[in-house]
């Protein structure tokens, strides 16, 4: 029989603990690993990758909108100090009903993460503590501005418009 | 007792772009708020929006505050590993010699930074006046003091100008005895030791917890750096060690600072050495294919990961950057709780935190 | 002798010179920075180019000084905070516009959340350009500065 890496242990024994709740599970190269799962069980498979697998030290958390396909990917990147892999663990959430459960309990390093995807997409997180304007303006009134919807202007001259506009009106 | 609501900067001498919002009871601060996002210019959307070579000035600017190269490099790792671009010999070993370089200025502006806390106006002008040495050799090799886009997609710009090589071992000999002089001046400095030890004490426990990254981390006793653990360009080639410190305090994190910078003449010494001779950049189409990829690097203050998805045209689909000093603020509220008002400046330098880097 | 001076005060030209050269020489600036000029304001502060040699000192307290840096972009965030800055310095006050960004929103002119140009916020005296400016063109900014107040009238504006 051949040793597995540890990566493949890592997908074999999340995939052997959730069989339902796992949608794909693959090594992407060395040292890292995707879990892609179904997002109401989302906070199960943290507690089993923080606690089984040691996966300690919360990387980063990034949102991903997929207009076409109408929904939000939610991405959880965590590294394994011991074990030296990086877990990217995934959930989608529809568009027009973006809520998820937050995983604040679970690593307690994705507080502010969390917080910029909530402002940045508009994503709810439920169970997070505080949920408010992070690097925004206080007083933005916009649309989450990384969701694909919200366009920048393309020109200068549509800036400098924009801007005439603005003082002749006020 | 009633608590008072206190609120600290953006104007102030130690809070640069920041505010920190206070629950104080008499002297002691019982809770503080980090208030962010003064220097927000949303370069996520922005990179949305550019192709990926124009991206690399903006990119840049993340973490403009003399870690430029440091920063840079994560951004050319992920779109090298999307595209499976292998980079020139030579152009890897000039990646290193300016990231490098580079964390040595940052860590001479840090230091300075802390002693202004600590109210050492001497040691304020000596690491700025010897990061300027590191600058004009920064300015030799690209042509810029503080932002150089010199490494590019698929190499770097220029190549080691004559007489480079000698100038920076030179340099870097002087630098090496300038660190003792740093020592006597500040680290064994009893008025110092006074300020900083036992102030802010960060347990491994916590710090991995929080996800705290780099120096702060190191200096909590953890032997995490992504330079030994996923090495990239040509960093496994080189013997160097990880410096880690005791007890996590401030004293701890900027003694880490330090010997990272010795860590750091010890890579130049032996890439400078080793170059070889060869081609420095490779043509390669602006098209990245369509995937996804995540990286992480080894900047000044500590790992920069960087989140790739391409859709197969010029331009990326989404970049998410998850920067040191984001991941280092949960720290800031962390570490201040029950604390003299008086050691919140001292905390807060020594985290290193630069706001450009939270805010992106 | 003491004639020639009484003579001198009355002497609203000469007045004026020596009061404008009073103003020329020294420029506190406040340390507020907005964007990532601040390493460059660090280094011309500091041992080498140490513009303190033209009377620019960096000073901690706003009430006390006469001389503003805006280091670079300006977010909306901060647009507010500046204005407060800037109202709450006595006057004469002086306003130099470091790099790009604060000319005219350099890099940032399509974001979101940046001001195209710190000119919207409060009225610039001199404008640097750069990314960011070497220390030199900061010193070249201040001897400007003070090339210009030399020049002014009694009233500022």
């Amino acid at each position: 029989m051949i040793d597995k890496s540890a990566e493949e242990l890592i997908v074999d024994s999340v995939k052997a603990r959730f069989p339902e709740e796992v949608i794909e599970a693959k090594v992407q190269r060395k040292n890292r690993v995707s879990i892609s799962v179904r997002n109401n069980r989302i906070y199960d498979v943290g507690l089993f990758l923080r606690d089984e697998l040691e996966f300690d030290h919360i990387a980063s958390v990034s949102g991903v909108d997929y207009i076409d396909m109408n929904e939000f990917e939610v991405i959880y990147y965590v590294w394994s100090i011991n074990k030296k892999v990086l877990v990217g663990l995934r959930t989608k959430i529809p568009r027009d009903n973006p809520v998820l459960k937050s995983l604040v309990d679970v690593w307690e390093g994705v507080l502010y993460h969390e917080r910029e995807v909530w402002e940045m997409f508009g994503i709810k997180f439920e169970g997070h503590p505080n949920l408010s304007l992070l690097l925004l303006p206080e007083d933005w009134d916009g649309p989450p501005p990384l969701r694909k919807d919200f366009v920048l202007p393309e020109t200068h001259q549509e800036r400098l418009e924009e801007k005439i506009k603005k003082l002749s009106s006020g | 007792m009633s608590i008072m609501k206190l609120s600290i900067g953006p104007q102030h001498p130690i809070s640069a772009h920041f505010r920190f919002l206070l629950d104080v009871d008499g002297d002691v601060v019982l809770k503080l708020e980090p208030d962010v996002g003064y220097t927000h210019r949303g370069i996520e959307k922005l990179a949305e929006k550019r192709t990926y070579l124009q991206n690399l000035p903006v990119i840049e600017r993340v973490n403009s505050y003399c870690d430029s190269a440091g920063t840079m490099l994560g951004y050319l790792e992920v779109i090298e590993e999307l595209m499976g671009l292998e980079v020139p010999e030579r152009a890897k070993y000039l990646r290193v010699i300016a990231a490098e370089l580079n964390r040595i200025a940052s860590h001479l502006y840090a230091a300075s930074l802390f002693s202004v806390a600590t109210g050492l106006e001497t040691m304020l002008m000596w690491p700025i006046n010897d990061r300027e040495l590191i600058l004009d050799l920064l300015e030799r090799l690209t042509g810029q003091r503080i932002t150089y886009t010199y490494q590019t997609i698929g190499g770097v710009r220029f190549d080691m100008p004559d007489g480079f090589k000698e100038e920076a071992l030179k340099r870097l000999d002087y630098l090496e005895k300038r660190t003792e002089d740093y020592y006597k001046m500040l680290l064994w400095n009893h008025t110092f030791h006074m300020r900083t030890k036992k102030v802010g004490i960060l347990r491994p426990s916590d710090a991995i917890k929080l996800g705290v990254v780099g120096p702060n981390l190191r200096a909590s006793g953890v032997k995490v750096d992504v330079r030994k653990d996923e090495p990239y360009e040509v960093y496994d080639r080189f013997d160097f060690s990880i410096p880690t410190g005791k007890n996590g305090d401030s004293y701890d994190r900027l003694e880490v600072r330090f010997k990272e910078v010795g860590q750091s003449i010890n890579i130049l010494r032996q890439a400078l050495k080793d170059i070889p001779k060869g081609p420095i950049k490779k043509w390669v189409p602006p098209i990245v294919p369509k995937g996804e990829a995540y990286t992480r690097v080894e900047a000044a203050r500590g790992e920069f990961g960087y989140h790739l998805i391409g859709d197969g045209s010029m331009k990326p689909y989404r970049l998410k950057i998850s920067p040191p000093s984001f991941r280092n603020l949960i720290a800031l509220p962390h570490l201040c709780q029950n604390i003299p008002l008086a050691d919140v400046p001292i905390i807060y330098i020594s985290l290193d935190l630069i706001p450009m880097d939270v805010d992106r | 002798m003491l004639q020639k001076a009484k003579d001198g005060l009355m002497d609203i030209k000469l007045f004026r010179r020596v009061m404008n050269w009073g103003k020329a020489w020294s420029l506190w600036s406040v340390h507020l920075e907005t964007g990532c000029c601040g390493p460059e304001d660090m280094a011309r502060a500091c041992a080498r180019f140490d513009t303190e040699r033209f009377g620019t000192l960096p000073f901690p307290t706003l009430r006390e000084c006469d001389l503003i840096f805006v280091t670079g972009f300006v977010t909306k965030k901060m647009a507010k905070r500046l204005k407060i800055v800037y109202e709450q310095m006595p006057e004469p006050k002086y306003v130099i516009a470091i790099g790009h960004c604060a000319i005219s929103g350099g890099l940032w002119w399509d974001s979101y959340s940046v001001v195209q140009g710190v000119d919207e916020i409060i009225p610039v005296d001199v404008y640097v350009p750069g990314c960011p400016p070497r220390p030199e063109a900061w010193i070249q900014g201040i001897r400007m500065l003070q090339e210009k107040i030399a020049k002014e009238g009694m009233r500022k504006k």
